[in-house]
């Protein structure tokens, strides 16, 4: 009787310990010559790699004149290289039963390939190639500009409230091009040369400012000796990496507008100015946006949605960002609910949190709630060469991808509280009300 | 010695580097040894209750998931489209025991997902949380309260967010798409509007889940970090007590195939793209023979890879977009084959050919050797990939059972993958892809763009939609100063003016409804007051009404039942020809909405409110004036159900003009009247209207 009443407490205590189950996800990390930064991770459990490159450039980099770049260089640097012809990047990846895509960021541009592993050599091929000397014709420069227009029009012109982001960031920022959208003017991007294509290859293209990170079924040593084959001989970059040291400066009053368009339904945004990520305020401020909308019974859903029944949805989300970035907190009103109606429960919520400790069993919630999304997020191969490149980009520290759990954990109620009165005021935000334009009735 | 061995390493490797030969990078590299490809197991079982568990243990993360799934054939909403969904959200907003915001504070403090829906449940969480989640879980699926004041809450969420869809084109292309493939009669067809959800009732909602949420016809798929032992006993002890009971099966008949290519369009002001879609029904169901074969000729055209034909044609050669893609869905019930973009409006039409031009050359040329090689490369890669989820073996096993499938169907997928041929694609291409039947939905500007598209259509016509799907009423404002009731007065003009109509003491028509077999229908009337209504069937009177002025009575099947109170009044106006001119004495009241068209002609659109509140919307034509169409919403044993009636062929007949044909839908049905003598001032007698 008494040791099985020992091994129930035991199973407990284990059981009851957040980090006592997560499985470290281990990893090896090292810089050639050139100034690439390569990490390995090793896992056998299906026979795929990821092979992924992440270059240290998003539209923060961009000429002002140039916005966009960052984006468009991303659609061209799949048109080919010296000895890769036009269209057939993804020939080759698809060939090999493989997927590839890429992304951009304000801070970082994101290529990988997920390929059967016997296929590895064929991926650092690719990204090598993309690295050393990517060749872009005229006619690829010509297809890309109209392709992204278009999807410019398909995923911010022609969508629901596609325009929010935009809208939001431009008045935000005033002095940082975080100011800028991603996707940048087609006015840019109509006006850019083959010079600016040449001059930004060679700026930020260059081995110094990537992280190489392969995950899966790999031989590391085998890896390693590929590695040094296709990507050793990429010479470093000469010319100097510009990094934007604009500093936003603090805002001293709200600024307010309202956009008329085709949506029907108000939207509300809220969008305050945060530290930027990895800092110690930062993951307050984050837990502090769980406390608001992780979840059903979180305060806003609670408060503006279920009880009051003022919001379709309701959320707020931190945009975290190498520089100092912002968090949103929006609604989506109910059919005929007034958008000040809707804001002004926002506020109640917001307030509260400065005049009152959330409880310990909100606080237990939120740390359960974390702990299952770090267990949740490494799931994929190209989930964890991805994260691995991201915490060695911005933070310096793969290791993160272990650890970083605990600086959530380690937030405290009153931290949270601090950092609702901080950094939640009126002075520190863009408030803006999306409505829809009467005068669209009757131009159809 | 250390630091010697030390510079003794650096200097070998510094010699590795210097001696490695350059790398020739003109060559492609070649892939190692293929890797074989393993499946994972699954155990599977069924409780005392007929609830089938399938169980993919995976220890890899310490979470485990939970999908119920209830296989149930798909059901026709009708004008109460919505409930279905209702029920399957509202299972976790309240049960028995508990509030929504107790079960989700319970889900949340764990911080476990749990959502339900109208064909089950799906709750994951961390191992160790894995009872607290069935605890909640089991009570959402077992012990639903189906709260009112929730179900009033949803409801007007739901028409808040139906209101936000109507700007969004890509749901107006997925309404209009399905409303034309299938049928707004087909329950993967009929739209769920702000009417149909205002219709639902709690009542409603119990009904569905009473009837349908049973475990004899379910499936719970439990994946990760478990033994299949554990799941045994955890599914026993949380869905053991869920009782069993017979389920009704449902059918429905295949959707029709357009007899040419027909552009429908949904207007959306202020669009600067245009979301195009080529679909049409295909009759394709999970698993058989030809799914492999149709699914690697879908991928030629458009299916996943960035290769596909679509891709490479609209968006790398021409520009006109940020991606097209095609996609062959099977279906038990009626599968269905879509190809579509997004592209800016001035190249909508250049698009539609290109989207034609590869789907026919699909269907007339054998594919290279190349690209099925490719193609099965891309899709033996995309199989090996999907493994890295555990969710994939589960959904395997769970799609194995659902259809009957053989038990080693994903097992040798790879081998039937690679025994297809260029010939067996081209031969699924020319059964199941329909370049010369297609519609071809279109969301977008109308002004900009709709005219440049009637070349696509067979008849030379594009069909307006509205963004659910049904007929597109585009209403222009009426002339300064109409009113509803002038355009009814001219109307009574039209039809040959008071003084002719005063003249008309009684009526008899005859005409016949071909419902495969011949239905004859006599109608008359007299002094303005009194009517009878035959139908026979080869000589046997199935049907009688008739009305004497004060009375009526319906016999039916040797049946005979006096008319109520609503129904006399119907009579007391259908009996009238002047019932228009007087519509005040009637108590009725007719509203001018604006200007519409119908049948692609200007009508004025006039509301027309009875006394006892029913409305009907009635279009009566600019250039003639006559009556062409008209709708409104009747209250039947099978629920309310809209009545369209249209009227045409008006002929005169001494000073009148009655229409020669009146085409009729209720519901689902649609009948045809054509009239085949009409006659003005008859002898007919007082008796012929006898009600005794």
């Amino acid at each position: 009787m008494k040791t099985r009443n020992l091994f129930v407490v035991l199973s407990m205590l284990i059981g009851t310990s957040a980090i006592g189950q997560l499985k470290t996800i281990e990893f090896e990390e090292y810089d050639l010559k050139n100034g690439l930064h390569v990490i390995l991770h090793e896992d056998h459990s299906t026979p795929i790699v990821a092979v992924t490159v992440m270059y240290h450039v998003g539209s923060k980099n961009e000429n002002p004149e140039r916005t966009g770049m960052a984006h468009f260089f991303e659609h061209l640097l799949f048109e080919g290289s010296e000895n890769i012809g036009r269209g057939e990047f993804s020939r080759y990846v698809e060939n090999a039963g493989g997927v590839l895509n890429a992304n951009t960021s304000n801070d970082r541009t994101f290529y990988y390939e997920v390929l059967p592993s016997n296929q590895l050599e064929l991926g650092m091929w690719l990204e090598s190639e993309r690295m050393l000397h990517a060749k872009v014709a005229n006619e690829g420069i010509e297809t890309q500009r109209e392709v992204v227009k278009e999807e410019k029009r398909q995923r911010v012109d022609n969508q629901p409230y596609g325009s929010l982001l935009s809208e939001t960031m431009s008045r935000a920022y005033t002095e940082h091009p975080y100011q800028w959208p991603v996707i940048g003017s087609m006015e840019h991007l109509n006006a850019a040369q083959e010079a600016d294509f040449i001059d930004f290859y060679k700026t930020f293209y260059v081995p110094n400012n990537a992280v190489l990170s392969i995950a899966g079924d790999i031989n590391i040593e085998e890896t390693k000796k590929l590695i040094k084959k296709y990507f050793s001989g990429i010479p470093r970059g000469t010319q100097e990496i510009p990094r934007p040291d604009i500093i936003e400066p603090a805002k001293t009053a709200e600024v307010r507008d309202t956009i008329l368009g085709k949506d029907q339904l108000p939207m509300i945004v809220q969008a305050y100015n945060i530290p930027a990520q990895g800092t110690e305020e930062y993951y307050a401020v984050d837990m502090l946006n769980q406390v608001l909308s992780g979840g059903e019974s979180s305060r806003l859903n609670r408060a503006v949605v279920d009880e009051k029944e003022l919001a379709l949805f309701a959320g707020a989300f931190s945009f975290g960002l190498e520089d100092p970035g912002v968090t949103l907190a929006f609604s989506l009103a109910n059919m005929g609910v007034a958008p000040e109606e809707v804001e002004a429960a926002m506020n109640e919520e917001v307030e509260r949190l400065k005049t009152e400790l959330i409880s310990d069993e909100e606080l237990q919630k939120l740390k359960n709630q974390i702990e299952s999304n770090f267990v949740t997020a490494n799931a994929s191969m190209a989930g964890i060469a991805e994260s691995l490149a991201n915490y060695h980009m911005y933070f310096g520290e793969a290791n993160l991808i272990n650890t970083e759990i605990n600086r959530y954990l380690a937030v405290t109620k009153e931290e949270i509280m601090d950092a609702a009165k901080k950094y939640y005021t009126e002075n520190n935000r863009v408030v803006l009300y999306f409505m829809y334009d009467e005068s669209l009735e009757s131009s159809n | 010695m250390k630091s010697f061995k030390y510079t003794l390493l650096i200097a070998i490797s510094a010699l590795f580097v210097a001696c490695a030969a350059p790398v020739d990078r003109s060559i492609v590299p070649m892939p190692a040894s293929a890797p074989s490809i393993q499946l994972g197991d699954y155990s599977s079982f069924t409780l005392d209750n007929g609830l089938k568990v399938i169980v993919v243990q995976n220890n890899k993360l310490p979470r485990v998931s939970y999908q119920l799934t209830v296989d149930r054939d798909p059901i026709f909403e009708g004008d109460k489209a919505g409930y279905v969904s209702m029920a399957g959200d509202l299972l976790k907003k309240g049960t028995a025991t508990k509030s929504k915001a107790e079960i989700d504070q319970a889900v949340d403090f764990i911080g476990a997902d749990l959502s339900t829906y109208s064909s089950g449940a799906y709750g994951a969480a961390l191992t160790k949380h894995t009872d607290a989640l069935l605890e909640l879980m089991a009570d959402v699926v077992l012990n639903p309260a189906f709260p009112q004041e929730e179900l009033d809450k949803l409801k007007k969420q739901t028409i808040s967010g139906l209101a936000s869809a109507t700007t969004d084109a890509n749901s107006i292309s997925d309404n209009i798409s399905n409303a034309m493939c299938y049928g707004l009669d087909h329950p993967y067809g009929e739209p769920q509007t702000e009417k149909s959800t205002e219709a639902i009732t709690r009542d409603d909602l119990l009904a569905y889940y009473n009837t349908f949420f049973r475990p004899n016809i379910s499936y719970l798929t439990i994946v990760g970090d478990i033994t299949p032992e554990a799941a045994k006993a955890q599914a026993e002890k949380y869905f053991g007590a869920w009782k069993q009971a017979e389920v009704p099966s449902m059918s429905y008949e295949k959707p029709a195939i357009p007899d040419g290519n027909k552009v429908c369009f949904a207007p959306l002001s202020g669009a600067v793209q245009s979301v195009i879609n080529v679909t049409f029904p295909v009759d394709l169901k999970p698993g058989e023979n030809d799914a492999i074969a149709a699914s690697v000729m879908n991928s030629v055209l458009g299916g996943g890879v960035f290769g596909g034909r679509l891709m490479q044609n609209l968006r790398e050669d021409k520009a006109f977009t940020y991606g097209a893609r095609s996609s062959m869905s099977p279906d038990p019930v009626c599968g269905s084959f879509s190809a579509y973009a997004s592209v800016r409006n001035e190249v909508t039409d250049s698009s539609i050919v290109e989207f034609l031009y590869e789907i026919d050359r699909l269907a007339s040329e054998p594919i290279e050797d190349s690209t099925l090689q490719f193609i099965k490369n891309n899709m033996t890669g995309s199989f090996a990939r999907s493994l890295e989820s555990p969710q994939t073996i589960a959904r395997f096993a769970l799609n194995i059972e659902r259809y009957g499938l053989p038990k080693d169907y994903y097992a040798s997928y790879l081998t039937k993958l690679e025994a297809v041929t260029k010939e067996d694609v081209l031969r699924v291409a020319r059964k199941f892809l329909r370049p010369e039947n297609a519609y071809i939905t279109v969301v977008g500007n109308k002004d900009e763009v709709a005219e440049k598209l009637e070349r696509f259509s067979y008849d030379g016509k594009v069909k307006f939609l509205d963004i659910y799907g049904r007929d597109y009423v585009d209403l222009a404002p009426a002339p300064e100063g109409m009113t509803g009731k002038d355009v009814v007065l001219n109307y009574v003009k039209a039809i040959g003016g008071v003084d002719a109509l005063a003249k008309v003491k009684s009526t008899s028509m005859s005409g016949e409804m071909d419902m495969g077999q011949v239905i004859n229908i006599t109608q008359k009337t007299k002094d303005n007051s009194m009517m009878s209504l035959e139908m026979s069937m080869g000589g046997m009177v199935v049907m009688k009404q008739v009305f004497d002025g004060k009375a009526g009575v319906v016999s039916q099947m040797g049946q005979q039942m006096p008319m109520g109170e609503d129904e006399i009044a119907q009579m007391k106006k259908q009996s009238d020809l002047l019932y228009e001119a007087k519509l005040d004495d009637y108590g009725t009241t007719a509203e001018l909405k604006g200007i519409g068209t119908f049948d692609d002609k200007a009508a004025y659109v006039v509301e027309m409110t009875e006394q006892d509140g029913s409305l009907s919307t009635v279009y009566f034509s600019v250039e003639t004036g006559l009556k062409v169409y008209e709708t409104s919403t009747e209250s039947t044993p099978q629920g309310d159900m809209t009545i369209a009636t249209t009227y045409k062929e008006y002929m005169d007949v001494k000073g009148v003009k009655f229409p020669n044909v009146i085409s009729q839908t209720v519901g689902p049905q649609s009948f045809v009247i054509t009239y085949k003598d009409i006659q003005v001032n008859p002898k007919l007698k007082n008796s012929d209207f006898s009600v005794n």
